[in-house]
């Protein structure tokens, strides 16, 4: 099956300035892909590069094997962009309307179904609506024509728990019904749960890209384990994958890479009271591909 | 009409309402304060000359008739303070079609829609033209009733060609205002140029007429294609009307080709 998205050599630079440098990537039909990256990585130029809003300085992006130029192309897609803006007198419904007629017409009800799931008063002037609910009028618009591909830049900024939860919802049913989404985020723990497949975008440059299961299986993870006795620390000596062993007394703190299986078994040796393991963060996981990149660079220059 | 050129004039509505009353007004209350100048015209036109310094009367179009109909109508409509009005009024909704929005940041989302950013920008710019040309012909018709209520003594028809020309003008003006929006992105640049252009053009085409130095530069004044062939006294400019509508029609093949090969929103 050819790509939803593919992009080749995708460089994009603002003046002097990098905004993304060479991203090759394939986005495959019915897929979940979560783009992450701390803050300036290159998410939204890539983005933006997507939908034809910018152009690039060199290489090239298809979207459902056409040039991103094709105006076509965009009926396919649901965007909501990372800078959303909506302003002026305007009430949302109408705002709604006049996005879905350009679109060719959206199914009767949608608009107001999607308003009721995310909890939205399409009533207000647009300039009057907090940001929580122009992100709900902006996730409204791109998923109310059930576009085959959804574009969604930090789609979760300024929602409650409860939204987000709803969010994930709407996210899953496009997946069952077969379409494909690219949504950015900071966050792992905001796409892990929904994605199939994740992106890590630093400083311009993809470092990795990985499916969620895998990724979690690399990721460093800290844990704590707390006994009902002293245990002496050369049981968790030299453990694969298990690093910065500190024993105080009854208690166990470290650091593991990947699978804790080895950490476990050693620990079954004795009694374990209490477990606490922290969800790996993505700046970890970061700085882990981070630290190998630089690894690699060293070799090479060796 | 197409839905984005629906939508646009939706956006325009206010601004457009606002300066119709705000021109009507200003039209209505000068051209009626003709009669009762005209109870005495000697003394009015002599004030009125000796009121200004010579160089100045050559900016206000010499108003060696002003105790006429059309002299009047001439120096406080159609010589400076109505092209400058309207020209205001067309330069703010030129801006509203495409460097407003981009600096608002909401342009990016209509930019995704699907439909080629040429199309964009001659709907927007189609809005624009509706809405002066809504303008024009809600101040024509003041204009006219107000100087017949007034007794000026001036045909409907001159009236209505130096309208035209007025209208032409804003347009040109409109057209050069979203132009070098769309080719910039920024308001102030924009209005910068037409500010500019506009003034220059002015000063060029009434006191520069007789400086030598200068005075060729009035070819490259939209100006002097509106002021030259003196339509309330002569009629129809046909020749200079084309040369307004020719350049707009440039600026706007220009507007086009930029826009259509720009980052947006950066
Ligand atoms: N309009 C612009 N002009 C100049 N540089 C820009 C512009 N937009 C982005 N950049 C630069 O390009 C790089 C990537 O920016 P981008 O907005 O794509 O990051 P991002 O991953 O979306 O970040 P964030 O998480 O903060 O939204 C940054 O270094 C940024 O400074
Ligand atoms: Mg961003």
């Amino acid at each position: 099956m050819t790509a939803v998205v593919e992009t080749e050599g995708l460089t994009k630079f603002y003046g002097t300035r990098r905004g993304l440098e060479d991203l090759t990537l394939e986005i495959r039909p019915g897929e979940v892909f979560g783009y992450l990256g701390p803050n300036g990585a290159g998410k939204t130029t890539t983005i933006r590069l997507l939908l034809d809003v910018i152009r690039p300085t060199s290489g090239r992006a298809t979207v459902f094997g056409a040039d991103t130029r094709d105006p076509r192309v965009r009926a396919r897609i649901g965007y909501l962009p990372g800078e959303l803006a909506l302003e002026g007198r305007e009430r949302a419904r109408d705002y709604l309307q006049f996005l879905a007629d350009v679109r060719g017409g959206v199914s009767r009800g949608r608009i107001d179904e999607l308003a009721e799931r995310l909890d939205a008063d399409l009533s207000v002037r647009m300039g009057e609506l907090s940001k929580g609910n122009k992100q709900k009028v902006g996730l409204i618009q791109a998923f109310m024509h059930e576009p085959e591909l959804l574009i969604l830049d930090e789609p979760t900024s300024g929602l409650d728990p409860l939204v987000q939860q709803e969010f994930l919802a709407m996210v899953r049913e496009a997946r069952t019904a077969g379409h494909t989404i690219l949504m950015s985020s900071h966050v792992l723990a905001e796409v892990e749960h929904v994605a199939d497949r994740v992106g890590i975008v630093r400083a311009g440059r993809l470092v990795a890209v990985e499916d969620i299961a895998a990724l979690r299986e690399r990721a460093v993870r800290h844990v704590e384990l707390h006994f009902d006795a002293p245990v002496p620390k050369e049981s968790f000596d030299g453990l694969p994958g298990v690093r910065d062993v500190v024993v105080q007394g009854a208690s166990l703190r470290c650091t593991i890479d990947g699978r804790p299986d080895a950490l476990i078994k050693a620990a079954a040796r004795y009694t374990v009271v209490h477990m606490v393991s922290a969800e790996p963060d993505l700046e970890e996981i970061f700085l882990t591909y981070y630290s190998e990149e630089e690894g690699r660079h060293a070799h090479a220059g060796a | 009409m197409p839905t984005l050129v629906r939508k646009s004039l939706g956006e325009y509505r206010r601004a457009l309402i606002g300066w119709t009353v705000g021109l009507c007004a200003f039209l209505g209350m000068y051209i009626s304060i003709y009669a009762s100048m005209m109870k005495d015209p000697e003394t009015f036109s002599r004030q009125a000359i000796a009121k200004y310094p010579g160089a100045f009367r050559d900016l206000m179009g010499g108003m060696t008739d002003i105790a006429t109909g059309r002299g009047y109508l001439q120096a406080v409509a159609y010589q400076l303070l109505g092209p400058l009005l309207f020209t205001m009024c067309a330069a703010i909704l030129g801006n509203r079609a495409i460097a407003g929005p981009e600096e608002a940041k909401t342009l990016e989302l209509t930019l995704t829609l699907p439909i080629d950013r040429r199309r964009l920008l001659l709907e927007r710019w189609a809005a624009l033209t509706l809405g002066l040309l809504g303008v024009a012909l809600v101040t024509l018709a003041v204009a006219a009733g107000a100087s017949s209520a007034a007794d000026m003594d001036v045909p409907f028809g001159s009236i209505l060609a130096a309208h035209t020309g007025l209208f032409l003008l804003v347009l040109f003006f409109g057209t050069l205002t979203l132009c070098v929006g769309a080719a910039f992105g920024r308001k102030q640049i924009a209005l910068a140029v037409v500010g500019v252009w506009g003034v220059a053009g002015y000063i060029v085409e009434t006191m520069g007429r007789s400086i030598d130095a200068i005075s060729w530069l009035r070819w490259i004044s939209p100006v002097h294609y509106y002021l030259d062939g003196r339509p309330l006294y002569q009629g129809w400019p046909y020749g200079d009307y084309l040369v307004l509508l020719g350049a707009t029609a440039v600026l706007l093949m220009t507007a086009l080709l930029a826009f259509e090969r720009r980052d947006v929103g950066v």
